[in-house]
Protein backbone atom coordinates (compact mmCIF):
# COMPACT_ATOMS: atom_id res chain seq x y z
CA UNK A 1 0.00 0.00 0.00
CA UNK A 2 2.57 2.50 1.13
CA UNK A 3 4.85 1.58 -1.72
CA UNK A 4 2.09 2.08 -4.22
CA UNK A 5 1.42 5.50 -2.80
CA UNK A 6 5.06 6.45 -3.13
CA UNK A 7 5.19 5.21 -6.69
CA UNK A 8 2.32 7.54 -7.50
CA UNK A 9 4.08 10.42 -5.87
CA UNK A 10 7.19 9.80 -7.90
CA UNK A 11 5.18 9.91 -11.06
CA UNK A 12 3.16 12.91 -9.94
CA UNK A 13 6.10 15.32 -10.21
CA UNK A 14 7.78 15.50 -13.61
CA UNK A 15 11.26 16.91 -13.46
CA UNK A 16 11.70 19.97 -15.71
CA UNK A 17 15.16 21.19 -14.84
CA UNK A 18 17.84 21.24 -12.18
CA UNK A 19 17.72 24.44 -10.13
CA UNK A 20 20.50 24.25 -7.61
CA UNK A 21 22.37 22.32 -5.00
CA UNK A 22 22.83 23.20 -1.36
CA UNK A 23 24.64 21.60 1.52
CA UNK A 24 21.77 19.30 2.40
CA UNK A 25 19.67 19.09 -0.71
CA UNK A 26 19.31 19.36 -4.46
CA UNK A 27 16.40 21.34 -5.87
CA UNK A 28 14.55 20.63 -9.12
CA UNK A 29 11.87 22.49 -10.97
CA UNK A 30 9.02 20.10 -11.66
CA UNK A 31 5.50 19.94 -12.97
CA UNK A 32 2.74 18.57 -10.79
CA UNK A 33 0.88 16.30 -13.20
CA UNK A 34 -2.31 16.35 -11.15
CA UNK A 35 -2.72 20.11 -10.91
CA UNK A 36 -0.47 21.25 -13.78
CA UNK A 37 1.25 23.61 -11.32
CA UNK A 38 4.96 24.27 -11.44
CA UNK A 39 6.61 23.30 -8.16
CA UNK A 40 10.06 23.04 -6.63
CA UNK A 41 11.10 19.62 -5.38
CA UNK A 42 13.81 19.64 -2.75
CA UNK A 43 15.48 16.28 -2.51
CA UNK A 44 17.26 15.86 0.81
CA UNK A 45 20.69 14.25 0.57
CA UNK A 46 21.33 11.17 2.61
CA UNK A 47 24.61 12.60 3.84
CA UNK A 48 27.20 10.70 5.79
CA UNK A 49 26.48 7.42 7.48
CA UNK A 50 26.61 9.14 10.86
CA UNK A 51 23.89 11.57 9.85
CA UNK A 52 21.83 8.77 8.42
CA UNK A 53 21.98 6.98 11.77
CA UNK A 54 20.11 9.88 13.35
CA UNK A 55 17.34 9.31 10.88
CA UNK A 56 16.09 12.12 8.77
CA UNK A 57 18.21 15.22 8.28
CA UNK A 58 17.57 17.80 11.00
CA UNK A 59 16.95 20.83 8.77
CA UNK A 60 14.52 18.86 6.65
CA UNK A 61 12.74 17.70 9.78
CA UNK A 62 12.38 21.31 10.96
CA UNK A 63 10.92 22.35 7.64
CA UNK A 64 8.48 19.46 7.55
CA UNK A 65 7.45 19.91 11.16
CA UNK A 66 6.85 23.65 11.04
CA UNK A 67 5.71 24.30 7.49
CA UNK A 68 2.94 21.72 7.63
CA UNK A 69 1.19 23.89 10.17
CA UNK A 70 1.93 27.27 8.63
CA UNK A 71 -0.18 28.74 5.90
CA UNK A 72 0.33 32.34 4.87
CA UNK A 73 0.57 34.15 1.57
CA UNK A 74 4.06 35.36 2.43
CA UNK A 75 5.49 32.09 3.67
CA UNK A 76 6.71 29.37 1.33
CA UNK A 77 4.07 26.68 1.08
CA UNK A 78 5.04 23.05 1.70
CA UNK A 79 2.75 21.23 -0.72
CA UNK A 80 3.80 17.66 -0.27
CA UNK A 81 6.38 15.36 1.29
CA UNK A 82 7.27 11.95 0.01
CA UNK A 83 9.99 9.41 0.46
CA UNK A 84 11.66 7.05 -1.92
CA UNK A 85 14.19 4.47 -0.79
CA UNK A 86 16.07 6.31 1.93
CA UNK A 87 15.46 9.73 0.35
CA UNK A 88 13.01 12.35 1.45
CA UNK A 89 11.68 14.94 -0.97
CA UNK A 90 9.83 18.12 -0.09
CA UNK A 91 7.55 19.80 -2.60
CA UNK A 92 7.32 23.59 -2.37
CA UNK A 93 5.69 26.47 -4.25
CA UNK A 94 7.90 27.31 -7.22
CA UNK A 95 9.54 30.71 -6.83
CA UNK A 96 11.29 32.39 -9.78
CA UNK A 97 13.89 34.38 -7.93
CA UNK A 98 14.91 35.86 -4.60
CA UNK A 99 15.81 39.25 -3.18
CA UNK A 100 19.54 38.58 -3.41
CA UNK A 101 19.31 38.20 -7.19
CA UNK A 102 17.11 41.29 -7.41
CA UNK A 103 19.46 43.38 -5.27
CA UNK A 104 22.49 42.35 -7.33
CA UNK A 105 20.85 42.97 -10.72
CA UNK A 106 21.83 46.54 -11.42
CA UNK A 107 19.48 46.87 -14.36
CA UNK A 108 16.75 46.94 -11.72
CA UNK A 109 15.87 50.16 -9.96
CA UNK A 110 14.55 49.69 -6.47
CA UNK A 111 12.31 52.67 -5.88
CA UNK A 112 10.84 53.54 -2.50
CA UNK A 113 7.54 52.06 -3.68
CA UNK A 114 9.21 48.76 -4.62
CA UNK A 115 11.10 48.58 -1.34
CA UNK A 116 7.88 49.32 0.53
CA UNK A 117 6.19 46.42 -1.21
CA UNK A 118 8.98 43.96 -0.36
CA UNK A 119 9.13 45.14 3.25
CA UNK A 120 5.36 44.92 3.69
CA UNK A 121 5.29 41.35 2.45
CA UNK A 122 8.30 40.35 4.53
CA UNK A 123 6.82 41.88 7.67
CA UNK A 124 3.40 40.31 7.06
CA UNK A 125 4.94 36.87 6.70
CA UNK A 126 7.21 37.34 9.67
CA UNK A 127 4.40 38.74 11.80
CA UNK A 128 2.43 35.56 11.20
CA UNK A 129 5.48 33.48 12.05
CA UNK A 130 6.17 35.36 15.27
CA UNK A 131 2.52 35.29 16.32
CA UNK A 132 2.78 31.51 16.04
CA UNK A 133 5.80 31.47 18.34
CA UNK A 134 8.29 30.66 15.64
CA UNK A 135 11.65 32.30 15.02
CA UNK A 136 13.02 32.04 11.52
CA UNK A 137 16.65 32.55 12.58
CA UNK A 138 18.06 32.75 9.07
CA UNK A 139 16.54 35.78 7.39
CA UNK A 140 18.65 37.15 4.53
CA UNK A 141 17.89 38.39 1.00
CA UNK A 142 18.66 34.92 -0.36
CA UNK A 143 15.83 33.41 1.72
CA UNK A 144 13.20 35.94 0.70
CA UNK A 145 11.82 34.29 -2.43
CA UNK A 146 9.92 36.18 -5.09
CA UNK A 147 7.80 34.76 -7.88
CA UNK A 148 7.08 36.27 -11.26
CA UNK A 149 3.85 37.86 -10.06
CA UNK A 150 5.79 39.77 -7.41
CA UNK A 151 4.69 37.78 -4.36
CA UNK A 152 7.40 37.54 -1.74
CA UNK A 153 7.53 34.43 0.43
CA UNK A 154 9.87 33.72 3.31
CA UNK A 155 11.66 30.47 2.61
CA UNK A 156 14.20 28.07 4.10
CA UNK A 157 12.93 27.07 7.51
CA UNK A 158 15.97 24.89 8.16
CA UNK A 159 16.92 26.93 11.22
CA UNK A 160 13.43 27.93 12.32
CA UNK A 161 12.46 27.05 15.87
CA UNK A 162 9.72 27.51 18.40
CA UNK A 163 10.53 30.15 20.97
CA UNK A 164 9.09 31.35 24.24
CA UNK A 165 9.99 28.64 26.74
CA UNK A 166 11.66 30.61 29.51
CA UNK A 167 14.30 28.02 30.35
CA UNK A 168 15.23 26.84 26.91
CA UNK A 169 18.80 27.49 25.90
CA UNK A 170 19.31 28.18 22.22
CA UNK A 171 22.44 28.28 20.20
CA UNK A 172 23.72 31.70 19.23
CA UNK A 173 25.33 30.31 16.11
CA UNK A 174 22.35 31.18 13.98
CA UNK A 175 21.69 33.64 11.21
CA UNK A 176 24.17 34.35 8.43
CA UNK A 177 26.78 36.63 9.94
CA UNK A 178 25.98 39.84 8.05
CA UNK A 179 22.40 39.72 9.31
CA UNK A 180 23.21 38.54 12.82
CA UNK A 181 22.00 40.72 15.68
CA UNK A 182 24.56 42.12 18.14
CA UNK A 183 23.20 40.08 21.09
CA UNK A 184 23.87 36.86 19.13
CA UNK A 185 27.39 38.03 18.36
CA UNK A 186 27.84 38.63 22.09
CA UNK A 187 26.78 35.02 22.73
CA UNK A 188 23.22 35.45 24.01
CA UNK A 189 21.61 32.03 24.55
CA UNK A 190 18.15 33.38 25.22
CA UNK A 191 16.76 35.59 22.54
CA UNK A 192 13.53 36.40 20.89
CA UNK A 193 11.86 37.76 17.78
CA UNK A 194 14.20 40.74 17.90
CA UNK A 195 16.94 38.69 16.19
CA UNK A 196 14.70 38.37 13.14
CA UNK A 197 13.87 42.07 13.31
CA UNK A 198 17.56 43.01 13.19
CA UNK A 199 17.94 40.85 10.08
CA UNK A 200 14.94 42.60 8.50
CA UNK A 201 16.63 45.93 9.23
CA UNK A 202 19.81 44.74 7.50
CA UNK A 203 17.80 43.53 4.51
CA UNK A 204 15.99 46.87 4.27
CA UNK A 205 19.35 48.65 4.33
CA UNK A 206 20.63 46.35 1.60
CA UNK A 207 17.60 47.06 -0.58
CA UNK A 208 18.39 50.76 -0.26
CA UNK A 209 22.15 50.59 -0.76
CA UNK A 210 22.33 47.54 -3.05
CA UNK A 211 25.22 46.39 -0.87
CA UNK A 212 25.21 44.71 2.55
CA UNK A 213 25.22 47.28 5.34
CA UNK A 214 27.53 45.26 7.64
CA UNK A 215 29.66 42.86 5.56
CA UNK A 216 31.71 41.56 8.48
CA UNK A 217 34.62 39.25 7.72
CA UNK A 218 34.56 37.64 11.16
CA UNK A 219 32.28 37.81 14.17
CA UNK A 220 34.48 40.47 15.75
CA UNK A 221 34.66 42.43 12.53
CA UNK A 222 30.87 42.19 12.36
CA UNK A 223 30.50 43.91 15.74
CA UNK A 224 33.11 46.50 14.73
CA UNK A 225 31.08 47.34 11.63
CA UNK A 226 27.85 47.59 13.64
CA UNK A 227 29.33 49.82 16.34
CA UNK A 228 31.02 51.91 13.65
CA UNK A 229 27.54 53.07 12.66
CA UNK A 230 25.60 53.06 15.93
CA UNK A 231 28.37 53.72 18.43
CA UNK A 232 29.34 51.40 21.28
CA UNK A 233 26.70 49.84 23.49
CA UNK A 234 26.69 50.97 27.11
CA UNK A 235 24.81 49.86 30.19
CA UNK A 236 22.70 53.01 29.67
CA UNK A 237 21.43 52.28 26.17
CA UNK A 238 21.51 48.50 26.57
CA UNK A 239 21.14 47.40 30.21
CA UNK A 240 22.67 43.98 30.77
CA UNK A 241 24.96 44.02 27.75
CA UNK A 242 28.06 43.53 29.91
CA UNK A 243 26.73 40.30 31.42
CA UNK A 244 26.46 38.57 28.04
CA UNK A 245 28.86 35.63 27.89
CA UNK A 246 31.01 36.85 25.01
CA UNK A 247 30.91 40.55 25.92
CA UNK A 248 34.02 42.60 25.26
CA UNK A 249 34.88 46.26 25.00
CA UNK A 250 35.60 47.79 21.62
CA UNK A 251 37.53 50.93 20.91
CA UNK A 252 35.13 53.86 21.07
CA UNK A 253 33.22 54.76 17.92
CA UNK A 254 31.21 57.87 17.24
CA UNK A 255 27.82 57.05 15.75
CA UNK A 256 27.14 58.08 12.13
CA UNK A 257 23.73 59.63 11.43
CA UNK A 258 21.65 57.26 9.31
CA UNK A 259 20.70 60.20 7.12
CA UNK A 260 24.23 60.36 5.76
CA UNK A 261 24.24 56.63 4.93
CA UNK A 262 20.77 56.42 3.39
CA UNK A 263 20.98 59.73 1.56
CA UNK A 264 17.84 59.28 -0.52
CA UNK A 265 15.63 57.93 2.27
CA UNK A 266 12.72 60.03 3.45
CA UNK A 267 12.22 60.72 7.14
CA UNK A 268 9.50 58.08 7.48
CA UNK A 269 11.81 55.44 6.03
CA UNK A 270 14.68 56.50 8.28
CA UNK A 271 12.31 56.11 11.24
CA UNK A 272 11.62 52.53 10.21
CA UNK A 273 15.33 51.70 9.85
CA UNK A 274 15.99 53.33 13.19
CA UNK A 275 13.37 51.23 14.95
CA UNK A 276 14.64 47.97 13.44
CA UNK A 277 18.36 48.48 13.88
CA UNK A 278 18.52 49.18 17.61
CA UNK A 279 21.41 47.70 19.58
CA UNK A 280 19.28 46.89 22.59
CA UNK A 281 17.05 43.95 21.55
CA UNK A 282 14.30 45.00 23.98
CA UNK A 283 13.97 48.35 22.21
CA UNK A 284 13.77 46.86 18.71
CA UNK A 285 10.27 47.08 17.27
CA UNK A 286 8.11 44.06 16.50
CA UNK A 287 6.53 43.33 13.10
CA UNK A 288 3.09 44.50 14.15
CA UNK A 289 4.50 47.77 15.48
CA UNK A 290 6.54 48.33 12.33
CA UNK A 291 3.54 47.76 10.10
CA UNK A 292 1.75 50.56 11.95
CA UNK A 293 4.51 53.07 11.17
CA UNK A 294 3.79 56.04 8.91
CA UNK A 295 6.19 54.79 6.22
CA UNK A 296 3.67 52.15 5.15
CA UNK A 297 0.71 54.52 4.98
CA UNK A 298 2.57 57.48 3.44
CA UNK A 299 2.99 58.07 -0.26
CA UNK A 300 4.20 56.52 -2.49
CA UNK A 301 1.94 53.48 -2.29
CA UNK A 302 3.71 50.09 -2.41
CA UNK A 303 4.19 48.78 -5.94
CA UNK A 304 1.62 46.22 -7.04
CA UNK A 305 3.02 42.69 -7.27
CA UNK A 306 2.61 42.51 -11.04
CA UNK A 307 4.59 45.73 -11.49
CA UNK A 308 7.56 44.82 -9.33
CA UNK A 309 10.80 44.56 -11.31
CA UNK A 310 12.10 41.11 -12.23
CA UNK A 311 15.75 40.19 -12.74
CA UNK A 312 17.03 39.81 -16.31
CA UNK A 313 17.16 36.01 -16.11
CA UNK A 314 13.46 35.75 -15.22
CA UNK A 315 12.42 38.41 -17.72
CA UNK A 316 13.88 36.42 -20.61
CA UNK A 317 11.92 33.30 -19.73
CA UNK A 318 8.81 35.36 -19.30
CA UNK A 319 9.18 36.98 -22.72
CA UNK A 320 9.09 33.57 -24.35
CA UNK A 321 5.89 32.63 -22.56
CA UNK A 322 4.44 36.07 -23.02
CA UNK A 323 2.33 36.11 -26.22
CA UNK A 324 -0.66 34.25 -24.83
CA UNK A 325 -0.59 36.33 -21.69
CA UNK A 326 -0.43 39.51 -23.68
CA UNK A 327 -3.41 38.54 -25.74
CA UNK A 328 -5.36 37.80 -22.60
CA UNK A 329 -4.47 41.18 -21.19
CA UNK A 330 -5.45 42.91 -24.39
CA UNK A 331 -8.78 41.15 -24.39
CA UNK A 332 -9.31 42.14 -20.81
CA UNK A 333 -8.43 45.74 -21.62
CA UNK A 334 -10.84 45.85 -24.53
CA UNK A 335 -13.57 44.43 -22.38
CA UNK A 336 -12.82 47.14 -19.85
CA UNK A 337 -13.26 50.00 -22.29
CA UNK A 338 -16.41 48.44 -23.61
CA UNK A 339 -18.05 48.29 -20.24
CA UNK A 340 -17.05 51.89 -19.64
CA UNK A 341 -18.76 52.96 -22.81
CA UNK A 342 -21.88 51.16 -21.79
CA UNK A 343 -21.71 52.90 -18.49
CA UNK A 344 -21.94 56.32 -20.17
CA UNK B 1 1.09 73.24 -1.86
CA UNK B 2 3.43 71.33 -4.12
CA UNK B 3 4.78 69.45 -1.15
CA UNK B 4 1.49 67.99 -0.05
CA UNK B 5 0.56 67.00 -3.58
CA UNK B 6 3.74 65.02 -4.12
CA UNK B 7 3.72 63.51 -0.67
CA UNK B 8 7.03 65.03 0.32
CA UNK B 9 7.92 65.87 3.87
CA UNK B 10 6.61 69.38 4.42
CA UNK B 11 9.45 70.27 6.73
CA UNK B 12 12.00 70.41 3.93
CA UNK B 13 10.03 73.05 2.00
CA UNK B 14 10.39 76.56 3.36
CA UNK B 15 7.39 78.88 3.57
CA UNK B 16 8.39 80.90 0.57
CA UNK B 17 11.24 79.42 -1.44
CA UNK B 18 11.43 82.60 -3.54
CA UNK B 19 12.75 84.61 -0.62
CA UNK B 20 15.50 82.09 0.01
CA UNK B 21 19.02 81.60 -1.25
CA UNK B 22 21.66 79.01 -0.45
CA UNK B 23 25.36 78.63 -1.03
CA UNK B 24 28.36 76.72 0.27
CA UNK B 25 31.41 78.92 0.10
CA UNK B 26 33.79 75.95 0.05
CA UNK B 27 32.42 74.88 -3.32
CA UNK B 28 32.10 78.23 -5.06
CA UNK B 29 35.70 78.48 -6.37
CA UNK B 30 35.63 74.98 -7.88
CA UNK B 31 32.15 74.97 -9.43
CA UNK B 32 31.95 73.70 -12.99
CA UNK B 33 29.52 71.90 -15.28
CA UNK B 34 30.68 68.50 -14.09
CA UNK B 35 30.17 69.07 -10.38
CA UNK B 36 27.35 71.59 -10.26
CA UNK B 37 24.74 68.84 -9.77
CA UNK B 38 26.75 67.45 -6.86
CA UNK B 39 26.89 70.93 -5.41
CA UNK B 40 23.14 71.30 -5.77
CA UNK B 41 22.44 67.89 -4.23
CA UNK B 42 24.12 68.64 -0.94
CA UNK B 43 22.02 67.83 2.08
CA UNK B 44 22.03 71.40 3.37
CA UNK B 45 20.53 72.84 0.18
CA UNK B 46 16.91 73.62 1.06
CA UNK B 47 15.90 73.46 -2.62
CA UNK B 48 16.99 69.84 -2.94
CA UNK B 49 14.57 67.05 -2.09
CA UNK B 50 16.76 64.11 -1.11
CA UNK B 51 14.04 61.56 -1.87
CA UNK B 52 14.36 62.42 -5.59
CA UNK B 53 15.32 59.86 -8.20
CA UNK B 54 18.80 61.36 -8.65
CA UNK B 55 19.62 60.57 -5.04
CA UNK B 56 18.15 57.05 -5.26
CA UNK B 57 20.34 56.31 -8.29
CA UNK B 58 23.35 57.71 -6.48
CA UNK B 59 22.67 55.80 -3.25
CA UNK B 60 22.16 52.51 -5.12
CA UNK B 61 25.26 53.14 -7.28
CA UNK B 62 23.26 52.65 -10.45
CA UNK B 63 24.02 53.97 -13.91
CA UNK B 64 22.87 57.63 -14.06
CA UNK B 65 21.21 56.85 -17.39
CA UNK B 66 18.68 54.82 -15.41
CA UNK B 67 17.04 58.11 -14.47
CA UNK B 68 15.26 58.06 -17.83
CA UNK B 69 13.50 54.83 -16.89
CA UNK B 70 12.27 56.02 -13.53
CA UNK B 71 9.14 57.95 -12.78
CA UNK B 72 8.84 60.69 -10.21
CA UNK B 73 10.86 63.65 -9.07
CA UNK B 74 14.20 64.42 -10.68
CA UNK B 75 16.62 67.30 -11.22
CA UNK B 76 18.36 68.05 -14.52
CA UNK B 77 20.99 70.57 -15.55
CA UNK B 78 19.06 72.68 -18.02
CA UNK B 79 21.39 75.45 -19.04
CA UNK B 80 25.03 76.34 -18.52
CA UNK B 81 26.82 79.61 -19.06
CA UNK B 82 30.27 78.96 -17.71
CA UNK B 83 31.59 80.00 -15.33
CA UNK B 84 28.91 82.09 -13.73
CA UNK B 85 25.43 80.73 -14.43
CA UNK B 86 23.82 77.30 -14.16
CA UNK B 87 20.12 76.56 -14.41
CA UNK B 88 18.76 73.39 -12.81
CA UNK B 89 15.24 72.18 -13.40
CA UNK B 90 13.12 70.17 -11.00
CA UNK B 91 10.67 68.02 -12.92
CA UNK B 92 8.27 65.14 -12.54
CA UNK B 93 9.01 62.31 -14.97
CA UNK B 94 6.05 60.30 -16.20
CA UNK B 95 7.87 58.22 -18.82
CA UNK B 96 11.17 58.31 -20.71
CA UNK B 97 9.62 60.86 -23.07
CA UNK B 98 7.29 62.86 -20.88
CA UNK B 99 8.16 65.24 -18.07
CA UNK B 100 6.36 68.07 -16.29
CA UNK B 101 8.60 70.93 -15.15
CA UNK B 102 7.97 71.90 -11.54
CA UNK B 103 10.52 74.63 -10.85
CA UNK B 104 13.75 76.15 -12.13
CA UNK B 105 16.72 77.08 -9.98
CA UNK B 106 19.54 79.31 -11.04
CA UNK B 107 22.99 79.24 -9.58
CA UNK B 108 24.63 82.56 -10.16
CA UNK B 109 28.15 83.07 -8.82
CA UNK B 110 27.60 79.98 -6.69
CA UNK B 111 24.45 81.20 -4.96
CA UNK B 112 21.31 79.17 -5.58
CA UNK B 113 17.95 80.86 -6.04
CA UNK B 114 14.59 79.60 -7.18
CA UNK B 115 13.38 81.30 -10.36
CA UNK B 116 10.04 82.93 -9.64
CA UNK B 117 6.93 81.85 -11.50
CA UNK B 118 5.04 84.36 -13.61
CA UNK B 119 2.29 84.88 -11.05
CA UNK B 120 4.84 85.86 -8.41
CA UNK B 121 6.58 88.27 -10.78
CA UNK B 122 3.32 89.95 -11.74
CA UNK B 123 2.13 90.02 -8.16
CA UNK B 124 5.31 91.59 -6.99
CA UNK B 125 5.29 94.18 -9.77
CA UNK B 126 1.67 95.07 -9.23
CA UNK B 127 2.25 95.35 -5.51
CA UNK B 128 5.21 97.67 -5.90
CA UNK B 129 3.35 99.81 -8.45
CA UNK B 130 0.35 100.12 -6.18
CA UNK B 131 2.60 100.80 -3.23
CA UNK B 132 4.32 103.67 -5.01
CA UNK B 133 1.06 105.17 -6.18
CA UNK B 134 -0.30 104.94 -2.69
CA UNK B 135 2.74 106.54 -1.11
CA UNK B 136 2.64 109.35 -3.65
CA UNK B 137 -0.94 110.03 -2.73
CA UNK B 138 -0.07 109.93 0.94
CA UNK B 139 2.80 112.31 0.42
CA UNK B 140 0.88 114.79 -1.69
CA UNK B 141 -2.03 114.77 0.72
CA UNK B 142 0.36 115.77 3.50
CA UNK B 143 1.10 119.02 1.62
CA UNK B 144 -2.51 119.99 1.25
CA UNK B 145 -3.66 122.75 3.53
CA UNK B 146 -7.09 123.99 4.25
CA UNK B 147 -7.98 127.42 5.41
CA UNK B 148 -11.62 128.36 6.01
CA UNK B 149 -11.29 131.59 4.09
CA UNK B 150 -8.93 130.51 1.28
CA UNK B 151 -10.09 126.94 0.83
CA UNK B 152 -7.52 124.27 -0.21
CA UNK B 153 -3.97 125.17 -1.12
CA UNK B 154 -0.51 123.55 -1.35
CA UNK B 155 2.06 124.19 1.33
CA UNK B 156 5.52 122.87 0.54
CA UNK B 157 7.61 125.05 2.83
CA UNK B 158 6.81 123.95 6.35
CA UNK B 159 7.56 120.24 5.82
CA UNK B 160 10.50 120.33 3.40
CA UNK B 161 13.19 119.61 6.00
CA UNK B 162 11.27 116.61 7.18
CA UNK B 163 10.97 115.16 3.70
CA UNK B 164 14.62 115.52 2.83
CA UNK B 165 15.52 113.63 5.95
CA UNK B 166 13.32 110.70 5.11
CA UNK B 167 14.50 110.71 1.54
CA UNK B 168 18.11 110.40 2.59
CA UNK B 169 17.29 107.56 4.88
CA UNK B 170 15.40 105.65 2.25
CA UNK B 171 17.81 106.04 -0.60
CA UNK B 172 20.39 103.35 0.19
CA UNK B 173 17.69 100.74 0.55
CA UNK B 174 16.56 101.06 -3.03
CA UNK B 175 17.96 98.53 -5.43
CA UNK B 176 16.42 99.17 -8.79
CA UNK B 177 16.69 96.40 -11.31
CA UNK B 178 19.00 97.08 -14.21
CA UNK B 179 17.69 98.00 -17.63
CA UNK B 180 18.86 94.58 -18.90
CA UNK B 181 16.92 92.72 -16.23
CA UNK B 182 13.76 94.65 -16.91
CA UNK B 183 13.98 94.27 -20.65
CA UNK B 184 14.79 90.60 -20.34
CA UNK B 185 11.65 89.96 -18.34
CA UNK B 186 9.60 92.16 -20.67
CA UNK B 187 10.86 90.11 -23.58
CA UNK B 188 9.85 86.89 -21.83
CA UNK B 189 6.43 88.32 -21.08
CA UNK B 190 6.03 89.37 -24.72
CA UNK B 191 6.95 85.90 -25.82
CA UNK B 192 4.39 84.38 -23.50
CA UNK B 193 1.65 86.69 -24.73
CA UNK B 194 2.47 85.66 -28.30
CA UNK B 195 2.31 82.02 -27.31
CA UNK B 196 -0.88 82.35 -25.33
CA UNK B 197 -2.81 85.28 -26.83
CA UNK B 198 -5.31 87.08 -24.64
CA UNK B 199 -8.76 85.60 -24.95
CA UNK B 200 -11.08 87.63 -27.18
CA UNK B 201 -13.78 89.29 -25.12
CA UNK B 202 -17.26 88.17 -26.13
CA UNK B 203 -18.67 90.31 -28.98
CA UNK B 204 -21.37 92.73 -27.87
CA UNK B 205 -24.73 91.56 -29.06
CA UNK B 206 -26.36 93.48 -31.89
CA UNK B 207 -29.72 93.96 -30.19
CA UNK B 208 -29.13 95.95 -26.99
CA UNK B 209 -32.42 94.92 -25.38
CA UNK B 210 -31.27 94.93 -21.76
CA UNK B 211 -27.87 96.58 -21.58
CA UNK B 212 -27.50 96.41 -17.80
CA UNK B 213 -28.24 92.74 -17.61
CA UNK B 214 -25.94 91.93 -20.47
CA UNK B 215 -23.13 93.76 -18.81
CA UNK B 216 -23.32 91.67 -15.70
CA UNK B 217 -23.61 88.52 -17.76
CA UNK B 218 -20.47 89.36 -19.63
CA UNK B 219 -18.69 90.05 -16.44
CA UNK B 220 -19.72 86.69 -15.07
CA UNK B 221 -18.55 84.72 -18.08
CA UNK B 222 -15.32 86.61 -18.13
CA UNK B 223 -14.71 85.69 -14.52
CA UNK B 224 -15.36 82.07 -15.28
CA UNK B 225 -12.87 82.26 -18.13
CA UNK B 226 -10.21 83.55 -15.83
CA UNK B 227 -10.73 80.78 -13.36
CA UNK B 228 -10.57 77.96 -15.84
CA UNK B 229 -7.54 79.46 -17.48
CA UNK B 230 -5.62 79.61 -14.28
CA UNK B 231 -6.39 76.00 -13.67
CA UNK B 232 -5.36 74.88 -17.12
CA UNK B 233 -2.27 76.90 -17.72
CA UNK B 234 -0.56 78.64 -14.92
CA UNK B 235 1.75 80.75 -17.03
CA UNK B 236 -0.96 82.42 -19.08
CA UNK B 237 -1.11 86.16 -18.51
CA UNK B 238 -4.22 87.27 -16.70
CA UNK B 239 -6.80 88.87 -18.97
CA UNK B 240 -7.89 92.42 -18.38
CA UNK B 241 -10.26 92.95 -15.55
CA UNK B 242 -13.08 94.60 -17.46
CA UNK B 243 -14.54 93.27 -20.67
CA UNK B 244 -13.85 95.55 -23.59
CA UNK B 245 -17.35 96.29 -24.70
CA UNK B 246 -17.31 100.02 -25.23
Amino acid sequence: MVNLNMENKLKRYEKIEFLGEGQFATVYKARDVETENIVAVKKIKIGSRQEAQDGINRTALREIKLLQELHHKNLIGLLDVFGHMSNVSLVFDFMDTDLEVIIKDNTIILTTANIKSYMLQTLHGLEYLHLNWILHRDLKPNNLLVNSSGILKIGDFGLAKLYGSPNRINTHQVVTRWYRAPELLYGAKQYSTSIDMWAVGCILAELLLRLPLFPGESDLDQLTKIFGVFGNPTEDNWPGVKSLSDYMEFKPFTPIPLKSIFTAAGDDLLDLIESLLVLNPIKRRECSQCLQMPFFSNKPAPTLGSKLPLPQSVRKIRDIEKPSLKRKLLEAAEGGTLSKRLFF
Amino acid sequence: MMASRLGMPAASIPDNPLSLSWHDSAWIPILNTANVMDYFSQGSNPFFDRTCNNEIVKMQRLNPEQLQNMTGLEYVLLHVQEPILYVIRKQHRHSPQQVTPLADYYIIAGVVYQAPDLASVLNSRLLSAVHHIQSSFEESSSFAKYHPSKGYSWDFKSQRVNIEKTKKEEKPREEPSSLFQRQRVDMLLGELIRKFPLPCPPQPKLVPSAPVKQDSENGATENKDIKTEIKQEKIKPPPEKKPRIH
